[in-house]
């Protein structure tokens, strides 16, 4: 008789759940690309200006609305697990509270790079007139580096906000003020790229991300197991 | 034999004897630093330096204590951890507003204006309220039995975003805020070293007293909880 699966075995499977899941129903995806649109065309008007170009704020005009899209997903990836109790089922199996938190933290990098997909070429469209397109490649790993960030702080804040009595509302208080250092360094990384060209300062950001992602990361590994401690 | 409900508290003599230390030094603090200090070339509002940087100093100590008090709890379970991070992280945050008023009022004597979102130490300082303020929004939603848990994951997790909210702010403006301790060396008076130093001195006692207040004042309402409920089982 064999053991149970191996931690990379439960992984796949786990992020297979997930995607399969938001695959079939296609509730939080179209969701949050729809928000990004809407809040990009807000924060257009909410500036005040019918200027055609807008590079000099790029970094924002990407960045506020994926912030708020990120909570949004990241609230959502665990309505299913609450509603339907999977939860309750997956606590109980025999996988290590590690891989629950990778397996998590990898389908909202899902998420939010499917979200990008359609946002960075819209912020070129919408906002940026000088050269754009040679540098979208370059937006896209500040993208990654991000996500990987929001992923793993993302998955411990839902994990906590989930159990709370107003987690509508805990959600977005508690992660957004821990995601500005995101927004400031992935906003000026788009900005070096589309706004001034400066590579030494957009290597510098995408450190800072990396050094986010790793420290997030480990403060998660310590500290997801005593989240679940019921 | 068991234990009685209410009894003396050896606390109370403690936190006594801060408290008293803490208003000596701050008294002593404010009056050297707000009369007998020498006068800085930035004038007289200079002088709420002696409030504003040991506030800021003593928010991240407060905010550190919890962090290990988060941590501790997290290993052994036991309640007084969870009070310790949540009194410090409270406290911390009224010397974080503290700091951020003090900040404002001195830009506005300096500058001209309340706020300069070119100073990245008061702005990380309004990053880090609104992290700590979270905490009990969070602490507020979470049911008594994971409660003690997640407060001591939050404590975790907001004090390791301090160090990177500095950072962030940092890299992406450029600094306006005056330095008083550089690579060079302390840029400031002696005289106005000392009294720096005292006001320093002052608000960590008076920390350690309004910690050690608020715990005790927690356990008395808890003993007299106890006291009510073997009241009315008597009656």
């Amino acid at each position: 008789m064999s053991g149970a699966p191996s931690a990379a075995r439960q992984y796949r499977a786990l992020v297979l759940k997930d995607l399969r899941l938001e695959l079939r129903t296609r509730e939080t995806l179209i969701a949050m690309v729809l928000f990004v649109v809407i809040a990009m065309v807000i924060l257009q008007f909410g500036f005040g200006t019918r200027e055609t170009d807008l590079t000099r704020f790029a970094g924002g005009l990407l960045w506020v609305p994926l912030a708020f899209a990120a909570v949004l997903g990241v609230g959502r990836s665990y309505v299913a697990e609450r509603e339907q109790r999977v939860l309750d089922g997956l606590l109980v199996a025999p996988v290590s509270r590690f891989v629950l938190l990778l397996s998590r933290a990898t389908a909202i990098v899902g998420y939010l790079l499917a979200v990008e997909i359609v946002a960075v070429p819209l912020l070129g469209v919408f906002f940026v007139k000088g050269p754009y397109w040679g540098d979208v490649g370059w937006i896209f790993l500040a993208c990654l580096l991000a996500d990987i960030g929001i992923g793993v702080l993302g998955t411990l804040v839902a994990s906590m906000a989930v159990f709370t009595r107003a987690r509508e509302l805990v959600m977005p208080v508690v992660f957004l003020p821990l995601l500005v250092p995101v927004v400031i360094a992935a906003a000026g990384a788009t900005h070096a790229v589309v706004g001034q060209n400066d590579m030494a300062q957009y290597r510098g950001y995408c450190l800072f991300l990396a050094g986010f992602a790793v420290l997030f990361g480990l403060v998660a590994y310590a500290t997801f197991d005593a989240v679940f401690d019921d | 034999m068991t234990e009685p409900a209410v009894g003396r508290r050896s606390g109370g003599r403690d936190a006594a004897v801060w408290a008293a230390a803490a208003a000596v030094l701050m008294f002593v603090a404010i009056i050297g630093g707000f009369f007998i200090a020498p006068e800085d070339r930035e004038g007289e509002i200079q002088r709420l330096l002696y409030l504003h940087v040991p506030l800021a100093v003593m928010s991240l100590g407060a905010f550190l204590v919890a962090c290990v008090a988060g941590i501790l709890y997290l290993r052994r379970r036991e309640d007084r951890y969870d009070e310790v991070v949540t009194v410090s992280i409270a406290i911390g945050l009224l010397f974080v507003v503290l700091t951020i008023i003090s900040g404002s009022i001195w830009a506005r004597g300096f500058w001209g204006t309340w706020w300069r979102w070119e100073d990245p130490r008061l702005v990380t300082y309004l990053i880090i309220a609104l992290i700590y303020g979270a905490f009990f929004v969070l602490r507020s939603s979470t049911d008594e039995s994971r409660r003690g848990r997640f407060s001591a994951v939050y404590s975790i997790v907001a004090f390791a975003a301090v160090p990177v909210s500095f950072y962030a702010v940092r890299a992406a403006r450029d600094t306006v805020h005056p330095v008083a301790l550089d690579s060079d060396g302390l840029q400031i008076d002696s005289g106005i070293f000392f009294w720096l130093l005292v006001s320093q001195v002052a608000v960590i006692v008076l920390f350690v007293a309004l910690l050690k207040l608020e715990l005790l004042q927690r356990r008395t309402d808890r003993d007299l909880r106890r006291l009510r409920v073997l009241l009315e089982d008597g009656a």
